[in-house]
């Protein structure tokens, strides 16, 4: 037997009526009204996000992660903590290929208590391997919704203010146990600005609606993995900067890549700043980054340096951020017939969707990919490579 | 908007409505129309209440219109205004003397104003100007009357505020204006308790509109204000005021025995001026004043004073002789009469009288505070009572209660069986008389206990743009062991670990309130404490706090508002509560503070009770109405109430869990209101603790997806162009289910 004692069977597992997911509706059509209603929503985002908006696109952005008894339940495989904990995985790549200059922390709480799994940082190479490490944690006791939350604000609150305090919960547990008036906290959070959201696993839970209602986040409850899935990628996206906060000027460095051979008599192997505290890692290199104001080296980009507090990023993570500034234009809806343009198959929902330049006709879920991955229309992209604005 | 409701002009406040408000509007219209009564259900949180404002402000319009004819016609737009409404409570609620209003009780408060209004009391002063008064009342008395209450809508606030800027008394304002007033708000009591009704409902218009809202329980409160109940204390009390009233016989005899002469006189001339009164049709009549006795002079037997008190002391030391029986009594009124006549040589007829006899006396004596002649009242009413009807009321001495033999606590109870006593005058005076509901499936009961005929019988569904209700029938645990709460397998320790099993695993999934709901006090103390030897209890702590509804008022408010605070601050927490208790029958428990109600078996009343099988005796030789029948109609309008508590409007959504296998028969089911019934479907029945969780899990999380107006609209709510629509007329129509 390889499997866990602790594990049960499938047939031990919950009772599962999957043949009620389809629905019959008044017309006939196997199309639940809740989907109906999903599927609107979805739509929603996409020609919602598509104004003029300012965003926030430096974030600081904490994840906690409820590691209470609940996780331990099996409705989704093999158990809701790894499948979070898998999920959040490719979210952290995702935030950091969206928003390379943006930091994230890593936050657990069970037992009644709060702990950080990793401190804000740039590099999602140390959250993954967190994420990856926690996949053993054992899920016990009650969650906190004070401490977590209390945790977070407390690196959150010296960060500089034209960047972004976000905290994104994920709660499977219906109860919290705290030790004061949580109120109180979600006062002192609106007061400095921090916007929290909570993705629940389980239900609706009246604190956290009033929670994400308060410091303007958003609320929502999965249905299944794929929903879950959906719900966290919502968060990649940066958040609209609220009009208050500050602008300021930031100090940058631009670090060129220094690349030095062996057989170069200058080239003099060094540590890199980075991995001075982690016992491993890599150890002497001869090339880098260098600090342009200090000439500490780093080893990768994004990084705050160490030694003089230089933000140091490279020009294409700069680029890559700008397209949140420029978002791809709504395609328009219509019913019609013919083929999609990205993936060639045939279109069968009751609308398809138009690029409003190039008049190019997309299904549904390309619709949803174009807008939400590759923030450019396939059909016209101009020749020289750069991403085109649709202006 | 303004609705066109079979060519009355309404006017709704809100710019969208539901269809289902649509279609009651119009069954209550139709009700008017045929001014005949009505029974209607509809769910709660559908807006039931602004339905019926709307459509009978709109109602009476129209009949001012009728009458007023023409020359009023081309301002009825501008007429809106002169519209009056206000709430009516009692002395307690309305009071703003600074030193009565301090008193704690209601009765307290009501003798106080008494001793401090009482027109004799008003009259002594005239004399002796040290006699103390109620300033707010004699400023009203001097001129509130001439100038009635200006137009608008009070409520009790209102009037307060009102009376202070007048300095007028409030209580006694309000009840002046009732008969100029539109609208009347107040609780049933003031039109079905005869002691009340007769002085504060009597003068309403032969014309008014009476609609009972929340009515589902109205037979137990017509039952409730016939019903006497008699004690060994009642009677010592009685004793004390009968020894007072001598007293005061004898000094007024010696003061002033022309005033006796005079009430002597009065009473030989007969109650002519109450009969004169009712046969002109001007008031409603009482059911504690018979017609026969108006006719009727009273006998001379209690037509002094002295001998009435001496009639008093024999009558009651009859009935003491009563209540020192050793085994249970039941007797009829005619046997009650016979034996009295036997044993006292009590006659029916000064008995009939007495109730009458006694308010003249008090009258003549002056006796300022009635509040504490409350026991001599009582026993009055009740020689009335007994000596006037024959049928519907039946006699019962326990000489202990059922739960403890040994000590010896006698009660007389004087038990009315027939609700329709009580209300009859309501239905023979007023031209409609609407009873609504949000449940009082099954519909036909009602005119059958309470005799009446209605001209409209209507239920009325939800229409939902989602599925928020969701009704489960619970009859197995997980070992397959059948969940009942029935007599049999009460004290089964298999039934009760799945109970609490139920409760456990619905703690761990459900997120924020849930209340579950006992059947009665002593089985909820039973389970519980099962359940903590047990460790469910425990378990069950883990997840959410538990609070527990007991007798005490006090307890269960605070226990009340501290499980509100768990739900609000995410802790989670549990009621336990029992069914007819105050919990299942005025709280709601909206949005967060009920996501989910459990009810651990069907909430029968306790068939024991030889009140109870007296009654249901009487309803099956009177009304055809078999026991067994009457018995689950009792329990599942309960049981709906409870359930009911969660769903408190469209947006809102719970979980019903009906934890008891006899639930998912079709005599139970059947008497379920419309909308709870129409969701339960063969798949949520008889199912086992595990598929409950499922199910449930499932349905919280397609609720917790994000509900906005947009996806309501159109569906179940609607516009007013939407609503004008060929189409959803027709769909309207279909949401009336005549019975």
């Amino acid at each position: 037997m390889d499997e866990e004692p602790e594990r049960t069977k499938r047939w031990e597992g919950g009772y599962e009526r999957t043949w009620e997911v389809l629905k019959e509706d008044e017309s006939g059509s196997l199309k639940a009204t809740v989907e109906e209603i999903l599927f609107q929503s979805k739509r929603k985002r996409v020609t919602e996000s598509h104004g003029q908006v300012r965003l926030g696109m430096m974030r600081h952005l904490h994840v906690v992660i409820d590691c209470s008894r609940t996780m331990d339940d099996h409705d989704l495989k093999p158990n809701r903590l790894t499948a979070s904990l898998k999920l959040l995985e490719t979210f952290v790549e995702d935030y950091f290929d969206q928003n390379p200059i943006s930091q994230l922390g890593l936050i657990t709480t069970k037992n009644k208590r709060a702990e950080k799994l990793t401190d804000l940082a740039g590099n999602p190479k140390k959250h993954i391997v967190a994420l990856k490490k926690a996949v053993d944690t054992v899920c016990i006791g009650e969650p906190s919704l004070y401490n977590s939350l209390h945790l977070a604000i407390q690196t959150l609150k010296h960060m500089p203010g034209h960047t972004s305090r976000e905290i994104l919960v994920i709660l499977s547990s219906l109860t919290t146990c705290d030790p004061a008036n949580i109120c109180e906290l979600i006062k002192t959070l609106k007061s400095l600005k921090v916007r929290v959201s909570v993705i629940g696993l389980s239900a609706e839970v009246r604190v956290c609606t009033v929670l994400t209602r308060e410091t303007g986040g958003s609320y929502h409850v999965i249905l299944d993995e794929s929903h879950f899935k959906e719900l966290l990628m919502l968060h990649v996206k940066p958040p609209p900067a609220s009009s208050s906060s500050e602008c300021s000027l930031i100090r940058m460095g631009f670090p060129q890549h220094t690349v030095a051979y062996l057989s170069d008599q200058d080239a003099k192997p060094s540590f890199s700043m980075a991995h001075l505290d982690s016992s491993g890692g890599a150890g002497l290199s001869l090339g880098g980054y260098f600090c342009p104001q200090c000439h500490a080296k780093y080893t990768e980009l994004p990084v705050e340096c160490k030694v003089c507090g230089l933000t140091l990023v490279s020009a294409p993570h700069l680029a890559r951020s700008f397209h949140h500034l420029f978002p791809l234009q709504a395609f328009t809806e219509s019913p019609a017939e013919g083929f999609c343009q990205a993936c060639q198959g045939e279109l069968k929902d009751k609308s398809i969707f138009t690029c409003p330049i190039c008049g190019g006709v997309f299904c549904s879920e390309c619709d949803l990919f174009i807008h939400d991955s590759l923030h450019c229309c396939p059909c016209y992209l101009i020749p020289d490579g750069t991403i085109s604005v649709c202006h | 908007m303004k609705l066109n409701i079979e060519g009355l002009l309404v006017y709704f406040p809100y710019d969208y409505i539901y269809p289902e408000q649509y279609s009651y509007m119009l069954e209550l219209k139709r009700t008017l129309d045929a001014r005949g009564h009505g029974v209607l259900e509809m769910p709660s949180g559908t807006g039931k209440t602004i339905s019926l404002l709307s459509l009978i402000v709109a109602y009476q319009k129209v009949v001012e219109e009728l009458r007023k004819l023409m020359e009023y016609y081309s301002k009825q737009t501008g007429e809106s205004n002169n519209f009056m409404a206000l709430a009516l409570s009692s002395r307690k609620n309305l009071c703003i003397h600074p030193e009565v209003s301090a008193l704690r009780f209601g009765k307290e408060v009501d003798g106080k104003c008494h001793t401090l209004t009482a027109s004799y009391i008003r009259a002594q002063r005239h004399s002796d100007p040290d006699v103390p008064v109620c300033r707010f009342y004699e400023d009203f008395d001097a001129v509130g009357r001439q100038v009635p209450l200006p137009a608008g809508i009070y409520n009790l606030d209102d009037l307060k505020d009102f009376g202070r800027r007048k300095g007028w008394c409030p209580y006694y304002l309000a009840r002046y204006s009732l008969l100029h007033a539109n609208i009347v708000v107040y609780s049933y009591h003031y039109l079905l308790d005869p002691k009340i009704a007769d002085l504060v409902s009597k003068e309403l218009a032969k014309k008014s509109v009476v609609v009972f809202d929340e009515a589902h329980n109205i037979d137990n409160v017509c039952i409730d204000s016939m019903s006497v109940n008699i004690t060994r204390r009642t009677l010592d009390r009685c004793q004390g005021n009968v020894d007072t009233l001598h007293n005061a016989i004898q000094k007024i005899k010696e003061t002033d025995a022309e005033k006796l002469k005079m009430e002597y006189r009065r009473l030989v001339e007969g109650l002519k001026e109450a009969n004169v009164a009712r046969e002109t049709d001007v008031y409603l009549a009482n059911p504690v004043l018979p017609d026969e006795i108006l006719k009727e002079a009273v006998p001379g037997t209690i037509r002094t004073a002295e001998h009435f008190v001496g009639f008093l002391k024999r009558f009651l030391e009859y009935l003491k002789s009563r209540l020192r029986v050793h085994h249970v009594v039941q007797e009829s009124t005619p046997q009650f009469l016979k034996d009295i006549f036997d044993k006292v040589c009590i006659d029916r007829k000064p008995l009939r009288f007495c109730s009458e006899r006694l308010q003249s006396l008090l009258r003549t004596l002056e006796i300022a505070d009635i509040a504490d002649f409350s026991a001599v009242t009582l026993i009055s009413n009740f020689a009335t009572l007994v000596s006037t009807y024959s049928q519907g009321f039946t006699i019962i001495i326990e000489p202990f209660e059922d739960r403890t033999p040994t000590i010896a606590n006698p009660v007389l109870h004087f038990s009315c069986m027939d609700p329709s006593i009580a209300i009859k005058p309501v239905f023979q005076r007023f031209q409609s008389v609407i009873i609504t509901s949000g449940t009082l499936s099954p519909l036909d009961i009602y005119p059958r206990i309470l005799d009446f005929r209605p001209v409209t019988m209507a239920s009325f569904t939800m229409t939902l743009a989602r599925t928020c209700l969701c009704p489960l029938i619970v009859g197995r645990g997980n070992d397959q062991v059948a969940l009942s709460s029935k007599f049999e397998t009460r004290e089964d320790f298999a039934v009760i670990r799945n109970y609490g099993n139920l409760l456990l695993e619905m703690s761990a999934i459900v997120p924020d309130g849930i209340v579950a709901f006992f059947t009665s006090y002593v089985y909820m103390e039973n389970i519980v404490a099962s359940w903590y030897e047990q460790g469910i209890l425990e378990n069950i702590q883990r997840n959410k706090l538990i609070f527990i509804e007991t007798p005490d008022a006090a307890e269960t408010s605070m226990a009340l508002e501290k499980y509100q605070e768990a739900c609000e601050n995410g802790r989670g927490a549990i009621l336990l509560s029992v069914a007819r208790g105050k919990v299942s029958e005025g709280i709601d428990f909206v949005h967060h503070f009920g996501r989910a109600v459990i009810m651990f078996g069907v909430p029968y009343v306790y068939t024991q009770s030889r009140i109870l099988k007296a009654r249901l005796e009487y309803l099956r030789d009177q009304f055809q109405i078999r026991e067994n029948d009457f018995l689950t109609f009792d329990a599942m309008r309960h049981a709906a109430q409870c359930v009911g508590r969660v769903i408190r409007g469209k947006t809102d959504y719970g979980i019903m869990i009906f934890a008891d296998k006899r639930y998912a028969r079709a005599d139970k089911r059947g008497k379920l209101p419309r909308w709870i019934q129409e969701h339960i479907n063969d798949g949520s029945l008889n199912l086992t603790v595990d598929e409950t969780v499922q199910l449930s899990k499932h349905f919280l999380r397609q609720m917790a997806q994000p509900f906005r107006q947009e996806d309501q609209l159109g569906l179940s709510l609607l516009t007013l162009e939407q609503l004008e629509s060929e189409e959803m007329l027709k769909k309207i129509s279909q949401i009336a289910h005549q019975t």
